[in-house]
């Protein structure tokens, strides 16, 4: 008879293991603020400020991707957390010159007595004189930005009350709605008192929105937060409730309670990341907080894949390359050369589809719509190359940036839904290809011996292996693939 | 006194009544089967009983107090806990998170100490663990070492089956719903779940409901058996008296008698 | 039994409310005469006629295949530029005619092909042959009318429904509908910014030379109300569209198989209907409907919004439209229709403008919204609709 091989309570981290995989992350943090340093010194301004808007934009995406990928309902609203935490930060970082400005603007629909609020008065209010020096700018940034959360974390709680009683894709609709009913009353008398209606104001501090060691402080605190909430209990409890709400209900998880905290969490995150952005722009005005806001990040998190904080941040990365870097995409060309650059594009989409057709074994490689590009691709190339009277002119590719972008997602959904990493999420033992993925020899053959305890012979292994095939009652090793997964 | 009394139970959908004046009570300890032909209504009353649906009219009393308009996980927090007929694991994640999660209402940390990871934190999380594998060793060593950290969708049927049963186990629940357990399986994953079963109310001292059609497993395992047909209860008694019952012969057979069923319900 | 007559009752208190408000303000002030409250009255019939036409295709292909088209503003916006490009700068040059004669004969052939069932039938290849040759003169030869336009805009914009079908939604037919859902919201960007580098990036002036913007004035108790013939004229050819497409629904072949589809696609599927083609007729149709949709809308207001704005805000509402009537009903989409354009124009003229208070105007989008959570809270089958929720 096999031996059977005693249950431990569970795969614990061999404790080795985990020392290294400390020292592991230490060494990691330490290279990483290291490269950081050198960049912050030797790469110029443009590459600075892409870097810390990648922080800042990661700490919205990794929020976001709390209640997209982790609870699983499609929250279209983001933006409208931004706004509320940019808009406080904002007010109450305005430094006095600017305030002095609006104050004395025929324009502005901003009154004194809400120009009056700044962390500075709030802290001379409660006696704290010494936090309101120059020197102590940070410490009330950091106070604005962490009230800019509390009340975005607010919204999320009034966002998230109706989403108890709304599923899937309603819901996606209903934060659509709060988002825009909140950038849409901001201008409005109810609050151009405080955001100085469709005007905004300019005048906050760039100070830390533009330090890479601010952004990427926050980021990493997030990170920490929303990763260490993800593999707590609670995080299984918001995945239990993405994967069939009914039975996590049944298994006792409240779901009312679940879906409220993560929105209230992503909010208040959203909110601290809005603050950082209005100090990454230094200033404030309603159309940095539109929709194409969320757009970018969805595109963020789903070309990197929802099931994985690492994807995000990939995916983040993609993104805030595509905006700060895709410049020459939005140039003035002649059209000669769009001609060209359209043939190409048409040429590598059939390509790609050629490409994939093969790996998927579809038949036939070449479908018919790939001949349509390629046809379309030939027309181009051939007019671009012979017509002199279409060639004149130039062209300017605005909006390209966001096209890519849009084309990008699209691709990926259609292709790879799952994104760029899936559900890896990046560890040690991922990294060092520990992973155990199936069984070993020896759990084959006790898992061949339960279903049929004749073929436990000591000599039963390559049986057993026969068996597994044959039995209905063992399973497929996890592989690579998930198409089991619905 | 009974663990769990149902009294005049009553549900329409629209026009359709799915229960009417379903009356019974388990007794601590018990193994009850309800059995009677599809579209009966027994799934509805465990939906009644869990809170999923609220009834129309009538009680329902758990330890002598009524849970009827408790919400599902409520319910669950007083010690009822279900199976569902198509198994609705949470396929995406691993079969020890699966087990896990039904102990989270159980769980006494915030969520701040479940982030930064205190020490009453990391204990509980370690005693869930140990309650998740204890629960999963009912079913043998075949959901333990490395199928823990698989994820539920590569597991075989039968093997879901036994993960849900473990899941609604390790909610600390008292009585256990079980709905069709064995379906699905082959004749001998029947006969070890029927097993089972039965350890689970001996060793793990749960009272146990079940809904099921094999006859054989129902007549194993019953202590006493509950027949719903359109609805109502038509008998109520032990197996041997409730399958010679007429009336329940004819809501299975129906009038035009066919010989497969009667061949089935002899079976057991 | 006093739960049969709730909705009338409803619907009478709201009529009291509104009729002595209206008596109320025209104690306040000379302004809030009858005329003024016609206007009000007129602008929302019309403003809900046109959320009606783009809600149209927001509900079938909801009731279909359960996705928020989020991309059908976008189409909306689309063909109200294309009817634009017809009126305009026709004729064309001759690459671009044929270009623009093979789109709209492909949607002509596809319209046909509603009614004779295959691509292969005679009549549809007839039409074929003959429509590009036509239209490749028509197109090159002539400035085109407003109502050509506004048809060939209809069959333009349904051959890129069934385009933006075909590409971004049939491959994603199995997968989660959140997927979906983001690979709309992609496609809606996609066109936003492609018509923002194909069309024009700022307002753009829509007057086309039509009777129907005549003046009318209507006389009501001494005061002439100035308006256009847009009045009578947008009504109805969204009451004309609404019928047709209920009639399509109801009376043809593939009508039939589209409400089979909507009460369950996989069940159709097996009894021989071809889903996919079903889906393909409601981007097709719906796609019509709000292209009608945009031409009359630039119609009403004179011009269009540049392309990034102009399509997502009518959008949206005419979704909150389709799900307040009950997503997935026709007439649901008509009264959810009228619903949002009554609150933003009658209702906003029930809360005007007066020395002691400010009025409601500058909050007018968020009502849509507002409306859409508070019906889905109440309500989540919307008016006339029925219920959609999970069995367990």
């Amino acid at each position: 008879m096999a031996r059977i091989v005693t249950p431990t309570a569970f795969d614990a981290i061999d404790p080795k293991k985990r020392v290294r995989n400390v020292a592991l992350t230490l060494l990691a943090v330490g290279v990483g603020v290291f490269v950081l340093y050198l960049l912050e010194g030797v790469g110029s301004s443009k590459l600075v400020q892409a870097l810390a808007l990648f922080a800042i934009w990661g700490v919205a995406t990794v929020s976001l991707n709390l209640i997209n990928g982790t609870l699983g309902i499609l929250s279209l609203g983001h933006h409208g957390f931004m706004l509320i935490g940019g808009y406080t930060t904002g007010l109450l970082m305005l430094d006095e010159a600017a305030r002095q400005r609006i104050l004395t603007s025929a324009r502005s629909t901003m009154t004194e007595e809400t120009l009056a609020l700044s962390v500075s008065n709030l802290l001379r209010g409660v006696g704290l004189e010494a936090l309101t020096t120059p020197e102590t700018l940070w410490v009330r940034f950091l106070i604005a930005i962490f009230l800019g959360g509390l009340l975005a974390a607010f919204a999320g709680l009034l966002v998230g009350t109706p989403s108890l009683r709304l599923r899937g894709d309603y819901l996606a609709i209903v934060t659509f709605g709060f988002g825009e009913i909140i950038r849409l009353t901001a201008s409005t008398r109810l609050f151009s008192a405080y955001t100085n209606g469709a005007l905004g104001f300019p005048g906050v501090t760039s100070e830390f929105g533009k330090s890479i060691w601010w952004t990427f402080g926050v980021l990493a605190f997030t990170v920490f937060v929303i990763s260490k909430l993800k593999y707590s209990s609670y995080g299984r409890a918001m995945q239990a409730i993405r994967e069939d709400e009914i039975a996590a209900q049944a298994m006792g998880v409240n779901v009312a309670y679940h879906k409220v905290l993560g929105f209230v969490i992503s909010a208040f995150f959203a909110g601290v990341a809005g603050g950082l952005w209005v100090s990454w722009l230094g200033g404030v005005r309603l159309d940095f907080f539109l929709f194409q806001l969320t757009f970018f990040f969805l595109v963020a998190i789903s070309a990197g894949g929802t099931g994985s904080i690492t994807g995000v941040l990939l995916g983040t990365a993609v993104v805030v390359f595509v905006r700060q870097y895709g410049d020459p995409l939005e140039e003035s060309y002649s059209i000669q050369t769009w001609l060209y650059i359209a043939s190409a594009t048409l040429a590598l989409a059939a390509a790609g589809a050629v490409l994939f057709r093969t790996l998927r074994r579809l038949r036939p490689r070449l479908h018919w719509g790939s001949w349509v590009l390629i046809g379309a691709a030939a027309v181009a190339a051939l007019v671009a190359a012979v017509d002199p009277a279409v060639i004149e002119g130039t062209f300017r590719g605005f909006g390209m940036r966001a096209i890519f972008l849009s084309v990008l997602l699209i691709v990926i959904m259609v292709f790879r839904p799952d994104g760029m990493l899936g559900r890896t999420e990046f560890s040690w033992s991922w990294f060092l290809r520990e992973q155990r993925t199936g069984p070993t020899d020896e759990e084959r053959t006790q898992d061949a011996w339960l279903s049929n305890p004749a073929f436990g012979s000591p000599a039963g292994r390559a049986a057993a292996r026969e068996q597994e095939l044959a039995e209905d009652d063992t399973d497929a090793p996890a592989g690579g693939d998930d198409e089991g997964g619905r | 006194m009974a663990m769990l009394e149902v009294e005049g139970l009553r549900k329409s959908f629209g026009g359709l009544t799915a229960t009417n004046d379903v009356g019974f009570h388990v007794d601590r300890g018990e193994i009850v089967s309800i059995i009677g032909p599809n579209g009966a209504g027994k799934s509805t009353v465990f939906n009644l009983i869990t809170g999923v649906y609220r009834p129309d009219a009538g009680d329902v009393r758990f330890e002598g107090t009524s849970i009827v308009g408790k919400s599902t996980n409520q319910v669950v927090d007083l010690g009822i806990a279900r199976t569902f007929q198509n198994l609705r694991l949470f396929t995406n994640l691993t079969v020890l998170e699966n087990v896990l999660i039904s102990q989270h209402h159980r769980l006494r940390s915030n969520w701040l100490s479940a982030v930064f990871r205190t020490p009453s934190y990391r204990r509980q999380e370690r005693a869930m663990r140990e309650v998740a594998t204890e629960k999963l060793g009912f079913f043998g060593p075949r959901l333990q070492s490395f199928r823990l950290h698989q994820p539920v969708y590569v597991l075989s049927y039968a093997n879901r089956r036994r993960t849900e049963m473990a899941r609604a186990m390790a909610t600390g629940a008292k009585l256990l719903l079980l709905d069709e357990p064995s379906a699905g399986m082959n004749p001998k994953e029947t006969s070890e779940i029927t097993q089972i079963i039965r350890r689970m109310r001996d060793e793990g001292g749960y009272t146990i409901v079940v809904v099921e059609h094999k006859m054989n497993l129902v007549g194993e395992i019953s202590d006493r058996v509950i027949v719903l047909d359109y609805g109502q209860k038509i008998a109520e008694g032990t197996y041997r008296d409730v399958v010679n019952d007429p009336k329940v012969i004819e809501a299975y057979l129906g009038k035009k008698a066919g010989d497969d069923k009667r061949e089935e319900l002899a079976d057991g | 039994m006093w739960r049969r007559f709730l909705p009338l009752l409803v619907i009478l208190g709201i009529v009291a409310l509104v009729v002595w408000r209206m008596l109320y303000l025209g104690s306040v002030g000379e302004r809030f005469n009858a005329g003024f409250f016609l206007r009000a009255f007129i602008d929302s019939v019309k403003l809900g006629s046109l959320y009606a036409l783009i809600a149209l295709g927001y509900t079938m292909v909801y009731g279909i295949i359960r996705l928020i088209n989020f991309a059908h503003g976008e189409v909306f916006m689309v063909g109200a530029f294309t009817t634009y490009f017809l009126f305009t700068i026709t004729p064309y040059a001759l690459p671009a005619a044929i270009v623009m004669a093979i789109i709209l004969t492909f949607g002509l052939m596809r319209v046909v092909e509603l009614f004779r069932g295959s691509m292969r039938d005679p009549l549809v290849l007839g039409v074929g042959a003959i429509g590009v040759v036509v239209l490749t003169v028509a197109l090159s030869a002539f400035t085109w009318p407003f109502w050509a336009a506004i048809v060939g805009s209809m069959l333009a914009t349904g051959v890129l429904g069934l385009s933006i079908d075909r590409v971004a939604y049939v491959p994603l037919r199995s997968a989660p509908r959140n997927s979906l859902l983001i690979t709309a919201i992609a496609v809606s960007f996609f066109l936003q910014n492609l018509g923002l580098l194909a069309f024009t990036n700022r307002q753009t002036p829509f007057r086309p030379d039509t009777p129907l913007t005549n003046p009318l004035a209507i006389d009501v108790g001494g005061t002439p109300v100035m308006t256009n013939w847009l009045l009578v004229a947008i009504p109805v050819v969204t009451l004309a569209l609404v019928i047709a497409l209920t009639s399509f629904v109801t009376r043809t072949r593939l009508g039939k198989a589209m409400r089979a589809s909507a009460q369950d696609a996989e069940v159709a599927q097996m009894m021989g209907v071809s889903v996919n083609k079903v889906i393909a007729t409601t981007f097709l149709l719906g796609s019509m409907l709000a292209a009608a949709g945009g031409a009359m809308w630039g119609l009403n207001f004179g011009s269009l919004n540049q392309p990034a704005i102009m399509g997502i805000l009518p959008g949206i509402k005419a979704f909150a439209a389709a799900v307040i009537g009950g997503i997935g009903s026709l007439p649901g989409a008509v009264i959810g229709a009228m619903i949002i354009g009554f609150s933003e124009n009658f209702l906003t003229a029930l809360f005007p403008r007066t020395p002691t208070f400010l009025g409601i105007t500058e909050f007018k989008d968020t009502f849509a919204f507002v409306l859409l959570i508070l019906v889905l809270l109440i309500r989540p089958s919307g008016i006339v609709g029925e219920d959609l929720s999970e069995k367990v």
